[in-house]
């Protein structure tokens, strides 16, 4: 396997990368073209139409595992099964891990998919293929979700199309996300942490001593600048087209306070984590990111990542559920990510918003099935879950199953290029749909052998 | 051990006439090891149009339905249970898959019609690739042919060479069509048409559309098309060209300074692409003076130059800035970050301390300085031993992770080549191989990568074909080294030798995009057939001149900024304002991160923060790209783990963007005390006095009496500090201070 591992794609920043200084290229030509190519081609076996109008990734970084989360095994020997239990669902016969008893309760809107398969099992790669639905290769590099999202979509209004919180993926700092699209697909980074107290979107705030009509000046005075400088060039300026969407975002009022988590009534902010005011530990602050993300989503942001750390655990797996042992640790993984996801579903759900938001709960790969040495699960790609409700979703069923030990999927193999045809689908883009490349090569979505899951769809 | 399946078949052959063993150039270490004891053969006296030639005639035919392209049963899991070679590369590998594999049903000898070979690309039966050969059409009565004659292993000559013509070809018009012609050379003097069986695949399908019925290409707009012509393992480029304009470009009165400018006009002569007048003295002062010493011109500077005193010339201005420290300095930077000279103390990777990455970017620097030749330094990089943390080049070898990382870190550096594809599978679009691949490993394998570097004779990597340790070899070298031999040495004399055909275009193709915006391959990393360069002649020529004159980095750089093409102007014209590889006028391109905060400090008047680097540091300097600051980090170094060659920094241009409004990084400084805006408030400058003061700092030049009107105008009522901030905060943040041109 190791002999293969360059092969199969290496983490280069340099495959085809399209200049992110460039104006805003998003194709609606493209987006036009996807929505003939989908009506004539329909959905196969009369599925009901896409209804996503949004997607709130919650990315859970490092590969969660699968055991420990939505897919136990209580009666595998106990290096398999591990310390934890497992409850009951609203979903008859289904069982969950007991930390995630919120999500128990809200099983019948959630559908599972418990037999998520990859060859990957290096962080890097394995993110490449869950986030972009196509097996990375030194050829190219794929758009993720969300930028393909924002490139089909185009940019409405002030916010970004595709943002991510804190970050995209702390792993792969080569890509950006936007692949082959133009960079200003790539998601606003907002670069900090919602549930810190003094949380600011970096740079969104005008520095000590300057206001929004010196701005103005040093806007026009640039402009005034670039256009004298290009005056004797036959192209002309075109200005800085990436300048001015930052003083958009600074200047609008609206667009602030969309990031600005305090209008939120403190009520809202405890149903997603337990008094994000009290942190015991800040470094795992899922609820307050979600909620982040909702606000966004009900503007209009097309994508939002909610990039949860933390989850590549090798050593010892209480600690997913409770890191100072003896007090009760509510921003511990397994707990926060319960509280953080019923609560989005819940909010959503209350808001009306459910129906065309679909959020997603995944990590690059799961974690092997026999405990190791140091009491922790190491990297295992072969069979992994996934959860995913909202946006069209037919909840209240699991999709595939592992065998008796978590190891392989027993039925219904589901690779992450068919889990990214069902979510594009979901999202009213044609898994089919072609892009285009720089230099105007044509390249899929999603690969040839990429397959909808139509159980998702309830069809 | 294989056994070939019509062992009887072959066997008669044998005793037909004279046998020798075939051997193929390019075939792997893998086929050649893994060859059946008498399979291949070279059937002399027979009759040999008698029988079907497997790999002159049946692989063509794979590869020109498209059978073994990567995206069907090329690729490296095969499709359907079916896997042929990419592009038919290890035809041995294709017999085996063909006539054994699936227990022989692939091939019914007594009934060759019923063979699956035939059933599934005629889609007689079910095929997920649907009809690939018409049954009547020729690859079919090949494959009918050869499965009735008992599917052989056969071959009767070995290709030499594919010729194409034409290989250039010009027409006034689009829509003109081209008629393509391929013709095979083989070794034992022979040549056939091989047309149909070849594969023409434009670099562009929107700018060439290829007929395969009649092997035409027509051109369907105007500019330089390139088109590839692939037969067997073999790619060769076809140019093809309308001009940009009906009306003839007369370029007989440019400027010519050296071969360079011939080159570049005579391209632009075939292309009528009008060139923009040279750049003003201001311009040129700033783009050389950015380009060799990464700094911008010093006021004083500027102003004598404009005045026309006290320069020689352009040349001698080259001269100057060649012989400078802070070429030196800004070099070493450049080579560094090729190097990838960084610490890190990550516990996944190897410990490469601050002081070993300080020795490494010393010794550099010093060779930089010495003026040694590139061939030299690159040699004591290969043959370095030694402490890493007190002799610098020895860190080389503990840049990467492992041997195949160091393979393709040192194929990409030194060579240009991508050969990492050929980890796995010999390289779809190059004449990499794996054995390529894995024998430049063994050679890496052969030293440790200890803090301490040391040889490490009996250091061994796998061949993943062969699941056996793979052989010394260099790269495209017909057979492996000899043991005995020391590796390492081998190598450095093979990449350092004034033949070699990548070295030297490797890095003068490197020199030329410093300085031009463009390499004359893009990407720099990527040199194949199938990716030609824009101007071939220019860049031989460009690889001769500076084997010829000692591999000096000083003496191509200057052959560059002495010429016409390099002085021409960054404004365009109507007729040239698309061209972005042609040189018609020079390249507008971004200043790199570390230049950048230099200028801006510079500019500003205030020095940047560089960790516990002394105050006054240049960020060009820095010997460490792990060295804390903000600045760089928002400006988008490159940090020196991987190549960071093509495309721009990983850093999004709208946190880029809001952090030039409200961060520090223009902010903080723009209020400083002893600024260069505060000390000429100070003086008592006149408003227009500190305008045209910073024009010349941060652009090299007077403001037009355009822009001195609307500065009169923005100023007019009494400029307070903070409009006199406001306007150089826009100095330094426009396109003109941000990019050289």
């Amino acid at each position: 396997m190791t002999l293969h591992r360059r092969c199969d794609g290496v983490a280069r920043r340099d495959f085809l990368r399209v200049g992110g200084l460039t104006a805003l290229g998003f194709g609606l030509g493209d987006y036009f073209a996807a929505q003939r190519v989908f009506a004539a081609r329909g959905l196969q076996g009369g599925a009901p139409a896409p209804t996503a109008k949004a997607c709130i990734l919650v990315w859970l970084d490092g590969g969660p595992s699968h055991l420990e989360t939505f897919d136990p095994k209580p009666e595998a020997p106990s290096e398999i099964r591990g310390p934890f239990g497992t409850i009951a669902t609203t979903l008859p016969g289904v069982h969950i891990s007991e930390h995630l008893h919120r999500t128990a309760a809200m099983l019948d809107k959630v559908a599972i998919v418990r037999s998520l398969t990859s060859p990957f099992g290096v962080h890097n790669f394995a993110i490449q293929y869950v986030m972009t639905g196509h097996r990375p290769t030194p050829a190219l590099e794929y758009p993720t979700f969300g930028a393909t999202l924002a490139h089909v979509r185009g940019a409405r209004g002030v916010l970004p199309p595709n943002v991510a919180i804190p970050d995209l993926v702390s792993r792969d700092r080569a890509s950006l996300g936007s692949g082959f699209l133009p960079g200003a697909t790539s998601p606003f980074e907002i670069g900090s942490d919602p549930g810190k107290r003094d949380f600011k979107v970096r740079d969104l705030d005008f520095y000590q001593g300057l206001d929004l009509p010196r701005l103005d000046r040093r806007r026009e005075f640039v402009n005034a600048l670039d256009a004298f400088s290009r005056a004797k060039d036959a192209a002309g300026s075109t200005g800085d087209p990436d300048l001015e969407r930052a003083y958009n975002l600074i200047a609008s009022p609206d667009a602030k306070a969309a990031f600005d988590l305090s209008e939120e009534p403190p009520a809202v902010r405890e149903r997603y984590s337990v008094d994000p005011r009290a942190q015991i530990d800040d470094s795992n602050n899922i609820g307050q990111q979600c909620l982040l993300a909702r606000r966004l989503v009900e503007r209009g942001v097309p994508f939002v990542t909610v990039n949860n750390t933390g989850w590549d655990n090798h050593t010892n797996l209480m600690l997913y559920k409770d890191r100072h042992p003896g007090t009760p640790d509510t921003h511990a993984h397994i707990p926060a990510l319960d509280q953080a996801f019923s609560a989005l579903v819940g909010d959503l759900s209350d808001r009306g918003l459910l129906e065309e938001t679909l959020v997603v709960v995944m990590g690059e790969f799961g974690r092997t099935p026999k405990i190791n040495s140091n009491g922790g699960r190491d990297h295992w790609p072969n069979c992994f879950s996934a959860a995913l409700v909202g946006g069209g979703v037919q909840g209240g069923q699991v999709i595939g199953s592992s065998d008796a030990l978590g190891e392989f999927p027993t039925d219904r193999p589901v690779t992450p290029s068919d889990l990214a045809a069902t979510i594009y689908t979901l999202l009213g883009i044609d898994p089919a749909l072609e892009l285009h490349t720089k230099d105007g090569r044509p390249i899929r979505v999603t690969p040839h052998d990429a397959a909808v899951i139509p159980e998702l769809l309830g069809a | 051990m294989r056994r070939p399946a019509i062992l009887v078949t072959l066997a008669l052959l044998a005793l037909i006439g004279a046998v020798g063993l075939a051997q193929r150039p390019g075939a792997g270490e893998a086929a050649r090891t893994a060859r059946p004891g008498s399979a291949a053969f070279a059937v002399s006296g027979a009759e040999p149009a008698a029988l079907v030639d497997f790999d002159n005639d049946l692989i063509p035919v794979f590869t020109s339905a498209g059978c073994n392209s990567g995206a069907c049963h090329g690729s490296a899991a095969g499709r359907g249970g079916f896997k042929l070679s990419l592009y038919g590369g290890d035809p041995l590998a294709d017999y085996d898959a063909i006539v054994r594999q699936l227990s022989g049903r692939r091939v019914n000898l007594v009934q060759p019609d019923q063979s699956l070979l035939l059933l599934k690309p005629t889609a007689a039966i079910s095929h997920g690739g649907r009809q690939a050969l018409p049954p009547d059409s020729e690859g079919a009565g090949l494959l009918r042919e050869w499965i009735a004659q008992g599917a052989p292993y056969v071959t009767h000559r070995q290709l030499a060479r594919v010729e194409v013509t034409p290989a250039r070809h010009f027409a006034e018009t689009p829509g003109v069509a081209v008629s393509l012609r391929a013709t095979a050379h083989y070794d034992d003097g022979t040549t056939r048409d091989v047309t149909r069986w070849t594969m023409f695949t434009p670099e562009d399908s929107s700018a060439v559309t290829i007929d395969r019925q009649t092997a035409t290409a027509e051109m369907q707009r105007r500019g330089r098309h390139n088109v590839s012509a692939r037969y067997l393992d073999q790619v060769v480029p076809i140019q093809l060209i309308v001009p940009l304009r009906d009306a003839a470009v007369d370029l007989s009165a440019e400027v010519r300074r050296n071969f360079i400018d011939d080159e570049i006009l005579r391209t632009l002569a075939d292309l009528r692409l009008p060139v923009s007048p040279p750049a003003g003295d201001a311009a040129f002062l700033r783009r050389v003076t950015l380009d060799l010493t990464g700094r911008l011109p010093q006021s004083k500077r500027v102003e004598t130059w404009l005045a026309g005193g006290g320069d020689l010339g352009r040349e001698a201005l080259v001269d100057e800035l060649l012989a400078s420290d802070a070429f030196t300095e800004f070099w070493t930077l450049k080579l560094a970050t090729l190097l990838r000279i960084r610490s890190q103390q990550d516990k996944a990777v190897l410990t490469i301390t601050p002081e070993a990455a300080r020795v490494y970017h010393e010794w550099l620097a010093g060779r930089i300085r010495e003026r040694v030749g590139y061939d030299d330094l690159v040699r004591e990089l290969i043959l370095a031993e030694g402490d890493s943390r007190v002799f610098g080049p020895a860190t080389f070898y503990r840049t990467t992770e492992d041997p195949m990382a160091q393979t393709e870190f040192v194929s990409e550096l030194f060579m240009g080549a991508r050969i990492r594809c050929a980890n796995c599978h010999n390289h779809p679009l190059d004449r990499w191989t794996q054995d390529d691949y894995h024998g430049l490993t063994a050679i890496f394998a052969t030293v440790g990568r200890e803090p301490v570097v040391r040889a490490n004779p009996v250091g061994r990597t796998i061949h993943p074909v062969t699941g056996e340790p793979a052989r010394l070899r260099l790269p495209g070298a017909p057979t492996p080294l000899d043991p005995a031999l020391d590796a390492r040495a081998a190598f450095a004399d093979w990449l350092t030798d004034p033949e070699n055909p990548y070295f030297a275009k490797a890095i003068v193709n490197r020199l030329w995009k410093a300085m031009m915006g463009r390499g004359l391959v893009e990407p720099v990393d990527d040199f194949r057939a199938t990716n030609p360069a824009s101007h071939p002649a220019l860049l031989t020529r460009l690889a001769d001149d500076f084997v010829e004159h000692g591999y000096d980095l000083r003496h191509t750089l200057k052959r560059i900024a002495v010429s016409a093409a390099y002085a021409r102007g960054a404004e365009t014209t109507a007729e040239n304002a698309a061209d972005d590889r042609y040189y018609s006028h020079a390249l507008r391109r971004p200043l790199e991160p570390e230049v950048l905060a230099d200028a801006i400090s510079d500019v500003i008047g205030v020095p940047g923060r560089y960790g516990s680097e002394p105050i006054g540091t240049r960020a060009v300097a820095l010997y460490d790209a792990s060295i804390v600051s903000d600045a760089l980090d928002i400006l988008g170094r490159c940090g020196r783990q991987a190549s960071c060659e093509s495309g721009p920094p990983a850093v999004g241009a709208l946190p880029r963007k809001l952090h030039l409004f409200n961060g520090e990084l223009l902010n903080e400084r723009l209020a400083a005390p002893g600024s260069r805006l505060g000390a000429l408030l100070a003086a008592g400058e006149p408003p227009l006095d500190i305008v045209q003061a910073f024009y010349v700092a941060a652009l090299g030049r007077h403001p037009t009496a355009g822009e001195q009107q609307f500065w009169r105008r923005q100023l007019a009522g009494g400029a307070s500090r903070a409009v006199l901030e406001d306007f150089v905060w826009g100095l330094l943040s426009g396109s003109e201070f941000q990019t050289n041109h």
